[in-house]
């Protein structure tokens, strides 16, 4: 679907930024582009600990009702479309290239799931353009015009996420920034935006306490199992699994398997970075 | 008990692999009646044994401990009590399936194909990894614990599983299992297809196979490549381990009764090297 300009479903807070696209072309529910939104940005090479704080965050936010905008790119990006999903919120893609070239093809599988959850891909090129490093920059004026602000979650020292930044600071929004270690080299520019007077933010309430003028409404969380680039035989294991340890005997009894089934499919849930065994032959989801 | 209970699952003694037991209890003078033994060994030597006596030895050579469990299984409980001397000379036995013992009387050859297990605990007190006990152990103690057992050992041993303090009424009730007599008969019928495989390489079973046998009977499709060589990527494993991991999926294939060893066998196999995942020994 296209939207233009002047269409009445363009999105409010883009038509208000000082280059705005002069058209969009879409794929999904367009009805979700007015609702309150946050983009959440980040580097593609990001830590465990970003990871963590990037779930955390999107959680919370997503428990605010509050929809997640980001690029789609690996990395932060991925993680916090795939973790909005996974708490039932709804999330916006904007790619750097046509909708029909989806960037990078890695995450197609996560540009399906975002549709298949009420979610949205937004592209302001035509549906075959390729994406190269001048798009990259250009659409983060998107990512940060459709949102009521921006929140940086790990960023090094040179990063299109600084032009996420830029652009949000442009066009008045507030920048969130997550603390890092200074050591962490992916924390350069978070630590730099928050010296120079981004937001430092420690929890979710206080991105929503620099909103006091928008009401938002706290929703109960229902976790989604969502499974990305995972084959269907290994569904079964992968849904056991969660944050908490759980031991073999204990995961052979729940899925109903023989051992040597559930022994090969942790194996290859393992192999793929999704889960990881602890001492004790406990299993966790895991930290990718 | 879980490696005593083994025993229960072997397959049956050949007659050739009861003749050449018997020789060795014989030359030993370890027969205790007349006749050919019919059962597989089971020699499980204290940790204070020393050397002469696991590996053989003494002025005119007798076979030791690995040579009497020879066809049978070599058992040693809390296998970081033993010496380290101990340890590592039963690196090259374990590998070649035999020993030799030296002396200036002549060259002592004793065979040794056994099946070598080890149990230890996870740290000195035990509770590590342990969801209800705490570990009381500092990082250090349990590292040197778990470096009593060296690389090359660990290497050569193929499966390395962990069993968790087992809680009855709560996990076995439920949980089907399989009697070991229904697991020997299928023990057995594995055996037989790899005599068959074998018949004229002079050889039983899969532990046997040298690197070339290997190459031919343990052809991987592509899929299981690739997991291969992520596990190998990622768990940075030796070559030793390569062919153990091989080994150890084409008898998983072949309890299954399979003609060939399908990737799910091989993700199967790499997930019993747990030391090489967890330990970085």
């Amino acid at each position: 679907m296209i939207i233009e300009y002047c269409s009445k479903l363009y999105p409010e807070k883009l038509r208000k930024i000082e280059n705005p696209p002069s058209r969009l072309y879409v794929l999904g529910n367009e009805k979700i582009l007015n609702d309150n939104a946050i983009s959440v940005v980040g580097s593609r090479t990001n830590t465990r600990y970003g990871e963590k704080m990037c779930k955390l965050f999107t959680k919370g936010l997503v428990e605010y009702n509050i929809n997640i905008i980001s690029g789609l790119a690996i990395g932060i990006d991925e993680i916090a479309h795939k973790t909005c999903l996974e708490n039932g919120g709804k999330t916006i893609a904007v790619l750097p290239s046509g909708l029909n070239n989806i960037y990078p093809s890695k995450n197609k599988e996560l540009a399906k799931e975002i549709l298949n959850n009420g979610g949205i891909l937004i592209s302001e090129y035509e549906p075959n353009t390729e994406a190269n490093s001048k798009k990259f920059l250009e659409r983060n004026r998107i990512v940060a015009g459709l949102g009521l602000g921006t929140l940086v979650v790990e960023a090094g020292y040179r990063s299109g996420t600084r032009v996420t930044v830029k652009y949000t600071v442009e066009q008045g929004k507030k920048v969130f920034c997550i603390p890092s270690n200074l050591d962490n080299i992916k924390g350069k520019s978070t630590n730099e935006l928050i010296r120079k007077g981004a937001i430092l933010v420690t929890k979710v309430d206080e991105i929503i306490e620099e909103y006091k003028d928008i009401e938002f409404t706290k929703k109960e969380i229902v976790h989604k199992d969502i499974f990305l680039n995972i084959p269907k035989e290994l569904h079964n294991i992968y849904k056991i699994l969660n944050e908490k340890p759980k031991d073999m005997n204990e995961i052979i009894l729940l899925s109903g398997e023989s051992v040597n089934e559930v022994n090969y499919k942790l194996m290859l849930l393992e192999m793929e970075g999704l889960i990881k065994e602890l001492p004790g032959q406990r299993y966790i989801k895991g930290i990718n | 008990m879980l490696a005593k209970r083994l025993k229960t699952i072997l397959p049956e003694l050949s007659i050739e692999e009861a003749i050449e037991i018997t020789k060795i209890y014989s030359i030993s003078g370890e027969l205790k009646k007349d006749g050919l033994i019919t059962n597989r060994p089971f020699r499980m030597p204290h940790h204070t044994i020393p050397l002469n006596t696991i590996i053989g030895g003494g002025k005119i050579p007798k076979p030791g401990e690995i040579s009497l469990a020879h066809y049978g299984v070599l058992f040693l409980d809390e296998i970081p009590e033993y010496s380290r001397n101990i340890l590592e000379a039963l690196r090259e036995p374990l590998e070649n399936k035999e020993i030799i013992i030296n002396r200036l009387s002549g060259n002592y050859v004793f065979p040794c194909n056994c099946i070598f297990i080890a149990s230890m605990n996870p740290c000195p007190c035990g509770n590590y990894g342990d969801e209800e006990k705490e570990c009381k152990c500092t990082q250090l103690e349990i590292h040197k614990y778990l470096k009593k057992i060296s690389g090359p050992l660990l290497d050569r041993i193929d499966m390395h599983i962990e069993v968790k303090r087992p809680k009855y009424e709560k996990l076995f009730a439920k949980a089907k299992s399989e009697t070991s007599l229904e697991m020997r008969d299928r023990v057995n019928i594995a055996r037989e297809i790899q005599k068959k495989r074998y018949k004229n390489y002079n050889i039983y079973s899969n532990s046997e196979l040298n690197s070339k046998m290997i190459e031919e009977f343990c052809k991987l499709d592509g899929k299981s490549q690739i997991i291969l060589e992520k596990a190998f990527e990622k768990l940075k494993l030796s070559a030793r381990a390569y062919g153990k991991i091989l080994k150890v999926a084409r008898t998983i294939a072949d309890l299954e009764e399979k003609e060939n060893i399908e990737y799910r066998h091989i993700a199967e196999a790499i997930q019993y090297r747990s030391f090489d995942k967890k330990y970085d020994n």
